[in-house]
């Protein structure tokens, strides 16, 4: 039996259930907004985590659940909670609900889409560079600095660079400008992370398990998230075959990391040197599976079925 | 170069860099509040590696490169100075992601070394530890929580045992337990918590079974007070810095 928690009409959710329906895979899912109606208790007994989960009118054991897929917002921004008092009962029911559930995620032996630990690595992107460089990838000069005048000589040095978010906020990858040197003095009371531009292709990879699904992403944007904003074009993409080793390596590191679902944001050179960027631990892999008809949504759907 | 990273408020770990100084050691106290005004920060991360050059107010400077060991109690990053700032709270995570990642260029024995989960050691969840215990061979107490607890995590800790259980710390470092006189087999089960948890300098609280002469895992900590561990836990921490400097491998 696999638990699916979330919201059913997210895009990733979505097809993961479709997936699960296709393959005759029996499921739970847990309708985070529906949360009034579910209770859950954790135990652990002999070093042992089991308990009950009641969900819509049906109770299980929590050691029936060989799989969880996971993407459970934040419960504070739920709809239903947005005028509720901070201290209010249904609040603090809401609170142990998913902090319950989210614990016994981190201990079940069942596979977990992904656990919330390792998912901590990208909180930090140069942090997390230093455990991507470990496994073989390699990382785009980057300094970190609140010194403008060591900007400037980084710069001279690499000539393109671009600057983003050193933590897990999201932020726009931008082309450090001759206007944005006018106003370098801002970055002296808060250290700014500044990246060596890599020229070639973006690349990402979905890993599941020891699956691996990459896409080739064409643009001329800084950022291909943003193509359309930053170039006026939309991105292409388009799946291609890595190398076995480049495919073992994408493997690994998400192992590494801990994430059974990883999508890895690589950049390959005209002169074949692979960049990693970014590992994200919580994929919104339906962008690249509907736009290349890559079949991510199924290996993850095998996964959680043990297969 | 030995560091202490801490607060200023952290009174164990000021005992502590007193007693490693008596020792011999050239410890440098570096404060979190001294981490974020008026420094001077350069981090780099790249083909060569990475490495940080950090230039505090007084002068001092933090060369990663020249670090030899370090006794590392960051929790958070105190940024009380731009507190008034429209973008405080993007400053506070850039900072803290910052520091995540500068802890990580640190070399040599780490008490305890910067992870996903916290800047000195994965701050885990009671029912984690509980299960890690077990899975050390410590004796556990039976664990429960659910969704109809009258409990709020964003203020209150959550406890093993009942608030007011009367507990003993035995502080763990590398192959060594310090604190109580633990039988042989508790004493092992807690060095193997502390390595499992990756975690080299781990508080395990403890409370005492009288009717079966034993001790069961009543919490832990990677941030204990090293005052419990007393002067032999400073001797193994100066033992282990001077190993370290002295190319032994610990």
């Amino acid at each position: 039996m696999i638990l699916l928690c979330g919201i059913p009409s997210e895009t990733p959710m979505a097809l993961v259930r479709q997936a699960l329906d296709q393959s005759g895979t029996r499921y739970a899912l847990l309708h985070q907004r529906k949360f009034s109606s579910m209770r859950i208790s954790m135990e652990i007994l002999g070093g042992q985590p089991g308990g009950k989960l009641q969900l819509n009118g049906d109770s299980y054991s929590l050691g029936d659940f060989t799989g969880v897929f996971s993407r459970l917002m934040d419960y504070r921004y739920l709809p239903e909670l947005k005028d509720t008092p901070e201290d209010s009962p249904q609040r603090n029911f809401c609170r142990n609900l998913f902090d319950t559930l989210t614990r016994w995620a981190e201990i079940t032996p069942a596979r977990v889409v992904n656990r919330v630990a390792p998912m901590g690595s990208n909180f930090s992107k140069p942090f997390q560079a230093q455990i991507i460089a470990r496994f073989g990838f390699e990382v785009p000069e980057t300094l970190i600095t609140n010194d403008p005048e060591l900007v400037r000589e980084f710069r001279a040095r690499h000539g393109r660079v671009i600057y983003k978010s050193i933590s897990g906020v999201r932020s726009i990858v931008q082309t450090l400008t001759d206007d944005d040197m006018d106003r370098l003095e801002n970055i002296r009371w808060c250290p700014t992370q500044f990246q060596a531009f890599v020229d070639g292709t973006n690349v990402r990879v979905h890993t599941v398990g020891q699956k691996v699904f990459a896409t080739a992403i064409s643009t001329e944007a800084t950022d291909y998230r943003y193509a359309y904003r930053q170039s006026g074009d939309h991105a292409e993409l388009r799946p291609v075959e890595l190398s076995d080793e480049l495919a073992e390596m994408c493997v690994n590191l998400a192992a590494g990391l801990g994430l059974a679902f990883a999508g890895i944001d690589l950049k390959i050179t005209p002169d074949n040197h692979v960049y990693c960027f970014e590992v994200n631990p919580s994929p919104a892999f339906s962008y690249y599976e509907s736009n290349t008809g890559q079949p991510i949504s199924s290996a993850v759907a095998e996964y959680l079925a043990g297969h | 170069m030995w560091l202490i990273l801490c607060s200023g408020q952290d009174i164990s770990a000021l005992w502590a860099y007193h007693g490693l100084q008596w020792r011999g050691l050239t410890v440098e106290l570096v404060t979190a509040e001294s981490l974020t005004a008026n420094v001077r920060w350069v981090h780099t991360v790249g083909l060569k590696g990475a490495n940080t050059n950090i230039t505090l107010a007084d002068g001092r400077m933090i060369d990663s490169r020249l670090v030899r060991g370090v006794v590392n109690r960051l929790t958070h990053v105190p940024l009380q100075h731009l507190r008034d700032a429209p973008d405080f709270e993007y400053a506070t995570q850039e900072f803290t992601a910052l520091f995540m990642s500068w802890l990580k260029t640190l070399r040599g024995p780490i008490y305890n070394g910067v992870d996903a989960q916290g800047l000195s050691g994965a701050w885990r969840h009671a029912s984690e530890w509980v299960w890690l215990a077990s899975l050390a061979g410590l004796k556990t107490l039976p664990y429960k929580q659910s969704s109809d607890d009258q409990f709020d995590e964003t203020t209150q800790l959550r406890r093993v045992v009942p608030e007011g259980t009367s507990t003993s710390m035995a502080i763990a470092l590398g192959d060594q337990v310090f604190g109580p006189n633990l039988p042989p087999q508790t004493s092992r089960a807690c060095r193997e918590l502390a390595r499992i948890s990756k975690t080299p300098l781990l508080g395990i609280e403890l409370v005492s079974d009288i009717s079966s002469h034993s001790w069961a895992f009543a919490g832990a900590t990677p941030m204990p007070d090293l005052r419990l561990g007393g002067e032999p836990l400073l001797d193994a921490l100066a033992a282990n810095f001077f190993q370290s400097e002295n190319g032994y491998k610990l």
